[in-house]
C-alpha cells in the first residue's frame, strides 16, 4: 500500500492501519463486498490527487460545513484536503482575479479529467443575473466548466434537485444542475446538507473503479440512497404495532413511538440517515426526537407541511365554501329550470274535450 | 412529475378540487330533488297500521318473503359489500385520522388486521357481484354503462388501499397517491351518477312509505 | 413552567433491529447457515486460496443471532485491540484461522462487523514503509546510546 495520498496521510498522523480501517468500514456501508475495502485501500492510496473544481451557487454553504467538518480531525475531512482542490471559493486562500485564474488554470491543466463538484442551485431568472461569481453568472459558469469535466457530482439537494431557492415562488427561476447539463455523468448527492460519507464514498468508487457508483432513477448512489428512512429506522417495530407520538411532548413521544403522525416522511424518503447517522454516530434526527423531513428528496420544501402526516390532506376545505355556495346556487337555479318547464308544458297543454274525441 | 410530486398534488390541490366538485354536487342535486316539489294530496289520509314513512325506510332494509331464495348473490352479496364499506370508510384509524383533521372530529377505531380481513371479504364479495351481474342475462340486459362504471369507481379505492396497507405491487409512495386519486375520483362522480344513492336512498324511502302511507297501503 | 419540571426519559442504547421483519431478541434462523460458509471459507484456504471475508453487518442477521454465533465460535488464543481512530478488536475464535473483527469509531460506537478467514489478519501485519520508519527510529535510540 504506497502512494501520494498514503504518504500525506502517513505524514499528518493518520497510520496506515487507520485507513484501511477506515476502507474496510466504507465498503461495508456501500454494501460493498469485503474484499472491495482492500482494492479501495489500495487504489486510494497510490491516487494521484485528482483535480477538483467546486462551484458553488446558490447555496448556504451548509454542504461545504458539512463535510469539512464532518468531526474533527476526520479522515472525510483529510481525504476531502488530499484532492487537489483547485478551485473553492470559500476555502481557496486566493481571492478576486487570481482565483478565477486558478479557476481557468485548472480546466486547462485537466481537460477531461477534473471531477466538477457543485453546491447550490443555478438561476436562470433574468438570465442567471440573481447569482454571480466575478461578474459572471452560474449559468454561464456551469455551461463554461462542464463540458470539461469527467464526471460531475451535484452535491447537497439545491444543486440535485433546485433544493430551496427553487421552493415555490422560486423568484430566482433556480433549477437543478441536471437541467441545465444532459451530456456529463451527473452524481446526486441531495440532502440538507448529506452525509459527509456519501461524499467520500463517491470520492472513493471514483478513485477505486475509476468509475461512478451505481445510481437511481434519482442519479443518487444506490449504496446510500437504496433504503428509505422507514424501512431502517429503529422506531419502526412501533409503526407496525401502531404505536404512534400524537404530540412532541406526550408519553408516546417519551417512550420513543414513531413519529410519522408528527409528520415524519421516512417513508417516502431514501437516505442513509438511519444506519450511518450524524456526528460521528452519535445521534440522528428521528433518534433526536423530530420526524424526517423528506430533505434528500425533490422539493421537499413544497410538500405539504413538516408536521402534516403523510397520509392526510394538505388543505381540503380550502375550495368547500365557494363550492357549496355554488352548488346551493345551481341547485335552486335547477329547480327554477325544472318549474319553469313543467309551467310551460301546462300552459301548452290543450284540454281535450268530448268534441276532440268524437272526431 | 415524480412519485412525491404526485403524492403532493394528489393530497394538495387534487383533493380541494374533488373535494369541492362533492360538495357542490351534493348540495345542488339535494337542493334541486327538494325543490321539485308535490302537489298536495288533498284526499283524506287512510291510516294503516305499517304504513308511513318510517315503516318504509326500515321494511326496505329487510328482504320480501322468499326474495333471498332466489337471489341470493344480490342480497347477502349487497348485505356484505355495503357493510364492509361503512365499516372500512368510517373505522380504519388512518381515515378516522383523516376525518378528524378535515372535521375536527374523531371517534373509536376497529382493529387494523380486522379491517384488513373486512376488505379481503368486502372485494370478494363486489367481485361475486359483478359476476352475478354479467352471468344473468336479465342482470346484463338491464345493465348500462354507469352500472359498471359506478361498480369501477367503488371497488378501485378498496383495492388500491389494500395494496397501500400491505405494500404489494407499487412503491408505498406511489400506491398511497393512487388510492387518494382513486377516492378524489370517486367523490367527483358520487353526486352525478346512481352512487348518489347514499344520500337519497332514506329519503326516497320515506317520500314513497309516506305516499302509499296517505292511501293506507305499507309498502 | 420551569425548565426541571419537564421530564427526561432516557432511552437506552439497545435499539431494535432496524431490520424489517427481523424480531431483535429472536433467533432469525440465518446464522447456522454462516457456521457452513465459514467452514466452507477455511477449507478453501487449506487448499491455498485467498483470505475471505463476511461482513455480518450485511447479512440479515438479529443481536441474538449474533450472540449465538459469537457463542458458538467461542474464543481462542488470540485477543488483539488496535488503536487506530477508536479501539478495534480482532479476536481468534475456538477455531484458529477463523477471527472475529470488530471495528468502533472514536465514539466507541460499532461501525463494522466481520468475519475473516486467514491464518494472519492484514490488519495486524505491520506495513514495510512502517518497520522501516520503525527501524530509523531504532537506530536514532542506537545512536544516542554511544
Amino acid at each position: 500500500m504506497q502512494g501520494p495520498l498514503i504518504d500525506t496521510l502517513v505524514r499528518q498522523g493518520v497510520s496506515r492501519r487507520s485507513f484501511m480501517k477506515y476502507c474496510a468500514t466504507l465498503a461495508s456501508l456501500m454494501a460493498l463486498p469485503p474484499a472491495a475495502g482492500r482494492a479501495m485501500a489500495q487504489a486510494m492510496a497510490a491516487a494521484r490527487r485528482p483535480s477538483v473544481i467546486w462551484l458553488p451557487f446558490q447555496e448556504c454553504t451548509g454542504c461545504t460545513e458539512s463535510i469539512t467538518r464532518s468531526h474533527s480531525p476526520s479522515l472525510e475531512g483529510m481525504i476531502f484536503d488530499m484532492v487537489s482542490l483547485d478551485y473553492q471559493e470559500t476555502l481557496m486562500a486566493a481571492a478576486g482575479h487570481q482565483a478565477e485564474e486558478a479557476l481557468e488554470k485548472a480546466i486547462e491543466d485537466n481537460k477531461g479529467q477534473f471531477l466538477l463538484i457543485i453546491d447550490g442551485s443555478v438561476a436562470t431568472g433574468l438570465d442567471g443575473a440573481y447569482s454571480c461569481i466575478a461578474g459572471r453568472t452560474n449559468l454561464d459558469l456551469l455551461k463554461h466548466v462542464a463540458p470539461h469535466a469527467a464526471a460531475i457530482v451535484a452535491v447537497g439537494s439545491c444543486a440535485a434537485f433546485g433544493g430551496i431557492p427553487k421552493a415555490k415562488p422560486n423568484p430566482t427561476g433556480a433549477v437543478a444542475v441536471s437541467d441545465i447539463i444532459k451530456d456529463k455523468p451527473i452524481v446526486n448527492v441531495p440532502g440538507c446538507p448529506p452525509i459527509p460519507v456519501v461524499m467520500t464514498g463517491v470520492l472513493a468508487h471514483f478513485l477505486t473503479f475509476g468509475s461512478l457508483p451505481e445510481l437511481d432513477r434519482l442519479g443518487r448512489p444506490k449504496a446510500f440512497y437504496g433504503e428509505t428512512i422507514h424501512d431502517r429506522c429503529y422506531r419502526r417495530p412501533f409503526y407496525d404495532q401502531g404505536k404512534f407520538a400524537k404530540t412532541f411532548d406526550d408519553e408516546g413521544a417519551r417512550k420513543g413511538w414513531c413519529l410519522f403522525e408528527l409528520g415524519c416522511k421516512g417513508p417516502v424518503t431514501y437516505n442513509a440517515c438511519a444506519t450511518v447517522k450524524w456526528n460521528a454516530g452519535t445521534s440522528w434526527p428521528v433518534e433526536g426526537g423530530h420526524g424526517c423531513l423528506g430533505c434528500s428528496e425533490p422539493d421537499f420544501w413544497d410538500g405539504g407541511g413538516f408536521y402534516k402526516a403523510l397520509s392526510m390532506p394538505a388543505d381540503p376545505l380550502k375550495m368547500a365554501a365557494t363550492a357549496a355556495v355554488v352548488g346551493a346556487a345551481a341547485g335552486v337555479a335547477a329547480s327554477f329550470a325544472n318549474r319553469a318547464k313543467k309551467g310551460g308544458a301546462k300552459a301548452a297543454h290543450e284540454t281535450v274535450t268530448l268534441a276532440d274525441l268524437e272526431k | 412529475m415524480n412519485e412525491m410530486q404526485f403524492l403532493t398534488w394528489v393530497r394538495g390541490p387534487g383533493l380541494d378540487i374533488a373535494v369541492g366538485i362533492f360538495l357542490l354536487g351534493v348540495l345542488w342535486r339535494l337542493i334541486e330533488i327538494y325543490l321539485l316539489g308535490r302537489k298536495q294530496d288533498v284526499a283524506p289520509g287512510r291510516h294503516r297500521e305499517g304504513a308511513s314513512g318510517l315503516h318504509t325506510v326500515f321494511r326496505r332494509s329487510v328482504p320480501p318473503p322468499g326474495m333471498v331464495k332466489r337471489s341470493p348473490v344480490s342480497y347477502i352479496g349487497g348485505y356484505i359489500f355495503h357493510i364492509g364499506l361503512a365499516l372500512i370508510v368510517f373505522f380504519f384509524m388512518p381515515h378516522i385520522l383523516f376525518f378528524k383533521s378535515v372535521l375536527g372530529i374523531s371517534w373509536p377505531g376497529l382493529p387494523s388486521q380486522f379491517i384488513d380481513l373486512v376488505t379481503v371479504v368486502t372485494m370478494a364479495a363486489m367481485v361475486v357481484v359483478l359476476f352475478d351481474r354479467i352471468n344473468k342475462p336479465v342482470k346484463r340486459y338491464l345493465s348500462t354503462f354507469q352500472d359498471w362504471f359506478t361498480w369501477t369507481l367503488t371497488f378501485l379505492p378498496l383495492l388500491t388501499g389494500w395494496l397501500t396497507v400491505q405494500h404489494l405491487l407499487l412503491p408505498y409512495t406511489t400506491m398511497l397517491a393512487l388510492h387518494i386519486l382513486s377516492v378524489e375520483l370517486l367523490l367527483i362522480f358520487l353526486p352525478f351518477t346512481k352512487l348518489f344513492h347514499a344520500f337519497t336512498v332514506f329519503g326516497s324511502r320515506w317520500y314513497i312509505g309516506k305516499i302509499n302511507g296517505h292511501r293506507g297501503v305499507p309498502v | 413552567m420551569p425548565l426541571d419540571a419537564i421530564p427526561i426519559v432516557a432511552v437506552h442504547g439497545d435499539a431494535p433491529s432496524a431490520q424489517a421483519g427481523l424480531v431483535p431478541g429472536a433467533l432469525s434462523g440465518n446464522a447456522p447457515a454462516l457456521l457452513r460458509e465459514i467452514a466452507e471459507h477455511l477449507r478453501r484456504l487449506l487448499a491455498g486460496a485467498e483470505p475471505a471475508a463476511i461482513d455480518l453487518r450485511a447479512m440479515p442477521l438479529t443481536p441474538a443471532d449474533l450472540d449465538w454465533l459469537r457463542e458458538r465460535l467461542g474464543s481462542g488464543e488470540v485477543n488483539a485491540t488496535l488503536l487506530a481512530d477508536g479501539e478495534s478488536t480482532i479476536v481468534e475464535t475456538a477455531c484458529p484461522g477463523v477471527w472475529w473483527v470488530t471495528h468502533r469509531n472514536d465514539r466507541d460506537v460499532v461501525v463494522a462487523e466481520f468475519i475473516e478467514v486467514t491464518f494472519l489478519p492484514e490488519l495486524l501485519k505491520a506495513h514495510p514503509e512502517d518497520v522501516q520508519f520503525g527501524l530509523e527510529h531504532l537506530e536514532l535510540l542506537i545512536s544516542d546510546l554511544s
